[in-house]
């Protein structure tokens, strides 16, 4: 209590049902299916047909910008469908279980020798790696030929419901520290590696360039835009990457076993489930069954991600570690006309710098004005403030906070996308 | 997903809630006149921001409410409804409805409006506020600040100020029941008070600061119009405090990462 005082930020009690029982399932459900939304302009190529039959790690689609960066089959499977939007952008891929069509092995030997950096990256384009990467400014994965100023590795989480990234790369400490060395010949600048107050995530010696991070039990200290903020602001030009360190372990198995690991471990929670769950699934599981079973009776919602940044979704999202299922949304009746025309009235809504908008953005930042400069549009202030470390899911808890309309997290993108066209031009 | 309460109208209830205590006392010893200058300032504000909400589209806000209450206690008694009507209206409307209603506005319209009152009838006579009044204002702070609508840091840093002041050999006796409720009332003023957390303990030690000096170089003011102004350029001082703040904030967020 006296430490949560001290250090800013809040916990959001996101109410869940206990675990029957503890330990983890490996969990891989029969379909899955790797997906984007139409704002993450992902343009593809597949490199297979529907009805192909796919082995684990092997390549299914290409990026129409950037060649070299490619994205794997989540699992052995035979490829159901491909749905592509308008430009070739991304709708969704999926995919049926095949075991039998076994896993794919990579060369790793010359990502492993060290003396050519290129191949390290080579590997990781190629691999569908790359992709857990994501690049500040404007929180995209990164281009392929960027150099980061600083990576941050994120062996905490802070999300209501999250899991324990410390349980997910428990007894994988060698891929770990493998992945950390990998990490360390991609970038000359400092690697930070955000932790909890407990006992060090990484044992023994510290190379040099290694910079352990303490971070407080709060959200939203655990996010990496807080930490980025806190610790290396992202500026153009000076791109600061990111990475759970569960994908951190991930790329040391790679390079340790030439195969890509085949499950994450995602925690399965929220206010409509009869009892909690955590799972090793694969990338892009099918949430439907990994919640089938433990829902209670009634309507629901399953949200792939946390209660306050999640989306409703069919499919686990990229970078997703959470599934939250909560209540059905009771019929609301429409509001009068002059009711409702009076509350979109005037946007966006004021803000009421109350101590729980300080508190929403960790208590460092100074909240009140970040957040006018953010809804007013104000992007000189809004660079002075350090607001290019941050992408949306930052904001998701003074989002929650404030119930502000339009969202903080629909203005920051906009500003965002704003501030991507003025330094593209 | 899930959304929190905390937008405008949640805050401006909260605010009420926390001054009820305040407003209570000072009820129960006003009595029946208390509870009509009451009625009266909240029907004015509420036919002001009924105006704005026909004619521009404002949503109304309970935080009218706040600024009847802090009307009905300070406004200076024997003034006639005209003029009383006619800074009311000003304040409300030129402070904070013009601004786009509360949380867009820049200066607390209750303390405008006293202003306005001070400035344009020197003569009429300030009311008194009784010792009860200024102890009710005890529980709304710390409500207030427990729900976190108040800041502890204008708060603490108005306390030192007085506290050096009372070192020094100052005499606080008879405004500080006026200051204990100009703090919560109109100082505290979430919206009109500084928003970053140096910026609050500025602007804290900055009314305390005034008030002292008002205290001992004013002495023909009346304890409620010493702090009606010590509040108003306090208040008009928050922009500037805030920008300070962010400056000082800036300069050492570039010391410290090179």
């Amino acid at each position: 209590m006296l430490t949560q005082v001290f250090s800013g930020g809040l916990t959001v009690p996101v109410p869940t049902a206990a675990p029957e029982r503890n330990g983890v399932d490996v969990m891989i459900t029969e379909e899955a299916a790797i997906t984007a939304l139409p704002e993450d302009d992902f343009r593809v190529e597949p490199l297979v047909d529907q009805g192909d039959s796919v082995e684990q790690g092997a390549p299914v689609l290409r990026s129409r910008r950037h060649h070299v960066l490619l994205v794997t089959a989540p699992m052995p499977g035979r490829v159901a469908s491909i749905e592509l939007g308008p430009g070739h952008r991304l709708s969704s891929i999926r995919f049926f279980l095949e075991p039998e069509a076994g896993r794919r092995e990579v060369d790793t030997h010359l990502a492993n020798r060290g003396d050519d950096p290129g191949a390290l990256r080579d590997l990781l384009l190629g691999t569908g790696l790359w992709r857990f990467f994501r690049a500040r400014p404007f929180g995209q994965v990164p281009l392929p030929t960027e150099h980061p100023s600083a990576i941050f590795v994120m062996a905490v989480d802070t999300r209501p419901r999250a899991p324990s990234p410390r349980e997910a790369i428990s007894g994988r400490a060698e891929a770990f520290e493998r992945g950390l060395h990998a990490l360390l010949r991609m970038t000359e600048g400092p690697v930070f590696l955000c932790q909890d107050g407990g006992r060090p995530v990484l044992e023994g010696v510290v190379p040099d360039r290694l910079r352990p991070v303490s971070v407080a039990a709060t959200h939203p200290w655990g996010l990496a835009g807080l930490q980025i903020h806190r610790l290396c602001p992202a500026e153009v030009g000076t791109p600061v990457w990111d990475i759970h360190a569960e994908d951190v372990a991930a790329i040391g198995s790679l390079l340790e076993t030439g195969r890509v690991p085949e499950t994450r471990l995602v925690s399965i929670a929220g206010p409509a489930l009869r009892q909690a769950r955590e799972v090793r699934c694969q990338p892009g599981a099918d949430l439907r069954e990994l919640c089938h079973g433990i829902v209670a009776p009634g309507p629901h919602t399953i949200v792939s991600g946390s209660a306050l940044d999640g989306r409703e979704a069919h499919w686990l999202r990229h970078r997703d570690r959470q599934v939250t299922v909560l209540g059905g949304k009771p019929k609301r009746r429409a509001p009068h006309w002059f009711l409702s025309a009076l509350e979109t009235a005037s946007r966006p809504k004021p803000l009421i710098p109350t101590a729980a908008l300080d508190q929403a953005l960790g208590g460092d930042l100074p909240a009140a004005p970040f957040l006018r400069a953010l809804t007013s549009g104000d992007t000189e202030t809004f660079r002075r403030l350090g607001g290019l470390s941050f992408v949306e899911e930052d904001l998701a808890l003074a989002d929650y906070i404030t119930g502000a309309a339009p969202s903080l997290r629909a203005c920051l993108s906009a500003l965002l996308h704003r501030i991507a066209v003025e330094e593209a031009a | 997903m899930i959304r929190g309460l905390w937008d405008r109208e949640t805050v401006a209830i909260l605010f009420l809630v926390a001054l009820l205590p305040l407003a209570a006392t000072w009820l129960s010893h006003a009595g029946w006149a208390g509870a009509i200058r009451l009625l009266f300032f909240l029907l004015v504000a509420g036919i002001w921001h009924l105006v704005f909400m026909l004619a521009r589209a404002q949503p109304p806000s309970f935080a009218g409410a706040i600024t009847a209450l802090a009307l009905a206690m300070l406004v200076p008694g024997d003034l006639g409804v005209v003029p009383t009507l006619l800074g009311t209206s000003f304040g409300v409307v030129i402070a904070e409805l013009a601004f786009g209603g509360w949380g867009r506005n820049v200066l607390n319209p209750a303390t405008v409006t006293l202003a306005f009152l001070g400035f344009g009838f020197p003569a009429a006579p300030w009311p008194d506020m009784i010792v009860p009044v200024g102890w009710a204002a005890v529980p709304v702070a710390v409500i207030g600040v427990f729900i976190g609508i108040l800041s502890l840091r204008i708060l603490t840093g108005a306390g030192l100020t007085f506290g050096i002041g009372m070192a020094l050999g100052l005499d606080l006796a008879d405004v500080w029941t006026a200051v204990a409720v100009g703090l919560v009332l109109l100082v505290c003023d979430p919206v009109a008070s500084a928003s970053t957390q140096l910026g609050r303990w500025l602007n804290g030690a900055l009314f305390g600061a005034l008030v002292a000096l008002f205290v001992a170089h004013w002495t023909e003011a009346a304890p409620v119009q010493i702090v009606v102004s010590a509040a108003l350029i306090a208040s008009l001082a928050a922009p500037l405090l805030d920008e300070a703040a962010i400056a000082l904030w800036l300069a050492r967020r570039r010391r410290r990462l090179g």
